[in-house]
């Protein structure tokens, strides 16, 4: 019986994927440069745009909530906090959207490159995906908790965060070397790490 | 009787498909597509001359043949993965190690469990193969085309056409096959049925997609150099690394 059901599900799981393939529009024919631009773009936004600690600091740090509380009515502060949490939305949005532009960047280029590994690829996805998936917790924390409310999912994160760091030393130097040089030293001072 | 009434027509669409492969100077390009569909020609077209003639030729040849036919089947999967992915090795590669580890587990799997077999009929082992023929080639189907999907890879018309056809064609023999070991010799008309109705579609796919020449679009340019894939990787990773340390951040 169980046989019978996975020899079922491989033949119907097939016709499903042969039904998204016929009705699949062309995939965008990426041109070499404005993939190019895109990740920088996507980059830059990150780095520049959305991660930069003070900006971070500034959506997600309890004093400002703390002062308006203390200091005005309480409406006031309910008003503050309910902006605070649809900011934190829109931030944590607008990130995951920046991580997917990367990834798409980095399967229109692996995908030509003859010397791809399997295992790198797999390991890749996986990170992708649990950054992905990181950003959708953090977004039902902030839905749930609201901005101030996120505190566990450090462990997780640094967590992860301390395994890729292992294996990514190197630079960014495969897009323009000298470009991203000035890139990181310029933002030392923002906090944004490359 | 509808597997009769479809035979003919089949036939006529299969000439068809081979006289525009000539005509359209396609038959060497996607030649082992082509053998098959000579082959299946030559088989349907003996078997149906014979049958004709005497009815116990047909019982005589027809698994002998359908042998040949499910051996000639795996020559398509191979064109698929051969025209699916040239322009792209990074693809390419994964795809092949990926169909090359389905075909040798799918391979063992079968290999245990036909030495674990204590009874043997040729009509039993022969429909025994085709359903672990046709899984191996659902499997590397289902590869290429989850390559596809995921690095976003755009198929010609062609190659689409293929894939689709014979995709349907394997997804409704490997379904009918797994309900026909289920449910006995009493689903034999339905199986029959089916898998006819299945390869005619996939016959009108075929011709509909291959009555002209149209290949997979270019890919678009840069990349390629395999010193530049380490780089990627690490870019990449300390992207990712990067967007990581500033989300844990902000998780504090």
């Amino acid at each position: 019986m169980i046989g019978l059901l996975l020899y079922l599900a491989l033949g119907v799981g097939l016709l499903v994927f042969l039904w998204a393939l016929a009705r699949r529009k062309g995939a965008p024919v990426e041109g070499c440069g404005r993939q190019f631009v895109e990740a920088r773009q996507a980059l830059r936004t990150l780095q520049f745009g959305l991660l930069p600690e003070s900006l971070i600091e500034r959506i997600f740090d309890p004093e400002d909530f703390r002062y308006v509380t203390a200091a005005s009515p309480g409406e006031i502060g309910k008003l503050f906090l309910q902006e605070r949490t649809r900011i934190s939305l829109m931030w944590v949005r607008r990130v995951r959207s920046e991580i997917r532009n990367l990834m798409h960047f980095h399967l229109a280029y692996s995908r030509l490159h003859a010397k791809l590994s399997l295992l790198t690829e797999i390991q890749l996805a996986l990170d992708f995906a649990v950054l992905l998936l990181a950003c959708r917790t953090l977004r039902m924390l902030l839905y749930v908790r609201g901005p101030y409310g996120a505190r566990a999912m450090v462990g997780v994160l640094t967590a992860a965060a301390g395994r890729v760091c292992a294996a990514s030393e190197k630079s960014l130097a495969f897009l323009n070397p000298p470009a991203l040089e000035s890139f990181r030293r310029d933002s030392a001072g923002h906090g944004a790490a490359i | 009787m509808l597997s009769l009434l479809l035979w003919p027509a089949g036939l006529l669409f299969e000439l068809l498909l081979l006289v525009r492969s000539v005509q359209t100077k396609t038959f060497t390009k996607y030649f082992y597509f082509y053998a098959y569909i000579s082959c299946i020609f030559a088989v349907s077209t003996g078997l149906y001359i014979g049958r004709s003639m005497s009815p116990s030729f047909y019982e005589a040849w027809y698994w002998p043949t359908q042998f040949a036919t499910l051996m000639m089947g795996c020559g398509v999967v191979l064109e698929i993965v051969r025209q699916a992915l040239p322009a792209y090795p990074g693809a390419e590669r994964i795809a092949r190690v990926a169909s090359c580890a389905v075909f040798a587990v799918t391979f063992c799997y079968v290999e245990w469990h036909v030495a674990s077999r204590t009874e043997w009929s040729t009509v039993a082992a022969t429909v025994e193969l085709e359903r672990d023929l046709r899984v191996i080639e659902a499997l590397v189907l289902f590869t290429v085309l989850a390559i596809v999907f995921y690095y976003r890879i755009d198929l010609g018309k062609n190659v689409t056409g293929m894939i689709v056809g014979f995709g349907a064609y394997v997804g409704v023999s490997l379904t009918t096959l797994a309900l026909r070991s289920f449910l006995g010799a009493r689903f034999n008309a339905g199986w029959g049925d089916l898998q006819t109705m299945s390869y005619f579609f996939a016959l009108i796919v075929w011709t509909v997609a291959l009555w002209s020449y149209s290949p997979n679009p270019d890919p678009p340019g840069g990349g390629g150099g395999s010193a530049g894939y380490d780089a990627l990787v690490d870019g990449t990773r300390a992207r990712l690394d990067s967007v990581r340390s500033q989300l844990g951040g902000v998780a504090r």
